[in-house]
């Protein structure tokens, strides 16, 4: 037993979620922060994400995707809808000073260790540089079409079109 | 529109996309939700791109919280109050062991609510419903296929998890295992879509527990011999009750 209530015959829901909390939050912090790009506000929607777990954990559908792939995705969305809450163009301009940086493993070797992600590594080899780098941008900082049409002075729909030709061959 | 060489989304499967990848605007992306929260077909379309693009996520670097995360946390949930997750156990039991413990009730209620509007969704009583995950043979197990088997309704869904597009020169078929009996072809499986099949009255007492459900990549047309795969098999995974 990790958490040491040696007289619990059970762990607690809320010991489970300290648990997936010590597991996970570094991840989830870096998914927000990338998208946030502040502290504060990160921590904000860390901790609302975890409250969102734990309220609607009976909603998760295993048929549809991992824990990971779950708390991840509401990590995502919460981070989004904050974003979204300074208007559609924030980070038009790309920011720089953000101070991490790419996984601590190169993500060539990260995206080897596992099959699906290998999959969808290659899948992503296959597209031209450009179409590849932005849906990962699009990805990784949760940006509007109109924020990444701006950031790349390309017209709106040539970056759509980019995007939706880009998905739909992955 | 010059669109060049590649498949093509159609406007759902693109806004389903788009909304997974997070690149649409707030009014857009509420809208979106509701959609999801009306439409159960738009709403497995989306979670699937969602786990389709959940793997670049590994990708993020990892960044520790600010100590007293936890302690913020713990302060908001309610005292006292384990059963907020009665419903939640295989969630925990899922997070704090890592079991690959499918449960496709959901998606199959959720599947076969498609096409109507639906207000409330009556989940069947669990126990009832069968379940497999179809996993990848070989290196790198993963889930290719899920499905799920409602006695009452005597319908299997089956939804693959391949992207849509993938290997259209092939076709995915679906075959039925049971016992010693030679491999039933139950029909076809496209990347990326879910399919009911409606069991014909000499099948239903073959879709039991231990049956297994099995998908062979075959040539257009599929199999050309009737008892059994000719191609090889990419996924197979055993009935068993949730």
């Amino acid at each position: 037993m990790r958490c040491g209530q040696a007289a619990s015959p059970a762990p607690t829901a809320r010991s489970r979620l300290r648990q997936l909390y010590d597991a996970t939050s570094a991840k989830l912090f870096g998914v927000c922060l990338r998208i946030l790009r502040d502290r504060e506000e990160s921590e904000d929607v860390l901790q609302d994400v975890y409250l969102t777990i734990w309220r609607r954990a009976d909603r998760f559908d295993g048929a549809r995707a991992g824990v990971m792939t779950w708390i991840s995705t509401i990590a995502r969305n919460r981070a989004i809808d904050r974003l979204r809450a300074r208007g559609p163009m924030a980070y038009a301009e790309q920011v720089d000073d953000l101070e991490i940086s790419d996984g601590a493993t190169p993500a060539d070797a990260l995206l080897e260790a596992a099959d699906d992600r290998g999959r969808l590594q290659h899948c992503l080899g296959e597209l031209d540089e450009r179409t590849a780098k932005v849906i990962r941008t699009a990805f990784f900082e949760g940006v509007t079409y109109e924020a990444l049409a701006a950031r790349m002075d390309t017209p709106l729909g040539t970056v759509k079109s980019w995007i939706r030709r880009g998905l739909a061959r992955l | 529109m010059s669109m060049s060489e590649g498949p093509e989304l159609s406007e759902t499967e693109a806004l389903a996309a788009e909304h997974a990848l997070g690149v649409l605007s707030a009014a857009q992306r509420a809208e979106a939700e509701l959609r999801m929260a009306r439409d159960p077909a738009f709403a497995v379309e989306v979670e699937a791109w969602r786990a389709r693009l959940a793997p670049m996520s590994e990708e993020g670097a990892a960044v520790p919280p600010p100590p007293g995360g936890w302690a913020r946390i713990a302060r908001l949930l309610p005292a006292n109050e384990d059963g907020a997750v009665t419903g939640a156990v295989r969630f925990w039991r899922r997070s704090t062991l890592g079991a690959f413990a499918l449960a496709a009730a959901s998606l199959a209620v959720v599947a076969m609510q498609a096409g109507r509007p639906p207000t409330v969704i009556q989940a069947p009583a669990q126990g009832e419903l069968l379940n497999a995950s179809l996993m990848s043979q070989g290196d790198g197990v993963q889930p290719l296929f899920v499905a799920a088997y409602d006695p009452a309704r005597r319908a299997l869904i089956i939804t693959s998890l391949m992207p849509a597009g993938t290997d259209v020169a092939h076709v995915h078929e679906l075959w039925l295992i049971h016992g010693q009996d030679k491999p039933k072809p139950l029909g076809f499986v496209e990347p990326g879509k879910s399919k009911m099949i409606a069991m014909p009255d000499g099948m239903t007492g073959k879709m039991a527990e231990g049956s297994a459900l099995a998908i062979s990549i075959e040539a257009p047309g599929g199999s050309t011999n009737p008892d059994g795969p000719t191609g090889p098999i990419a996924a197979m995974g055993k009935l068993a009750r949730l």
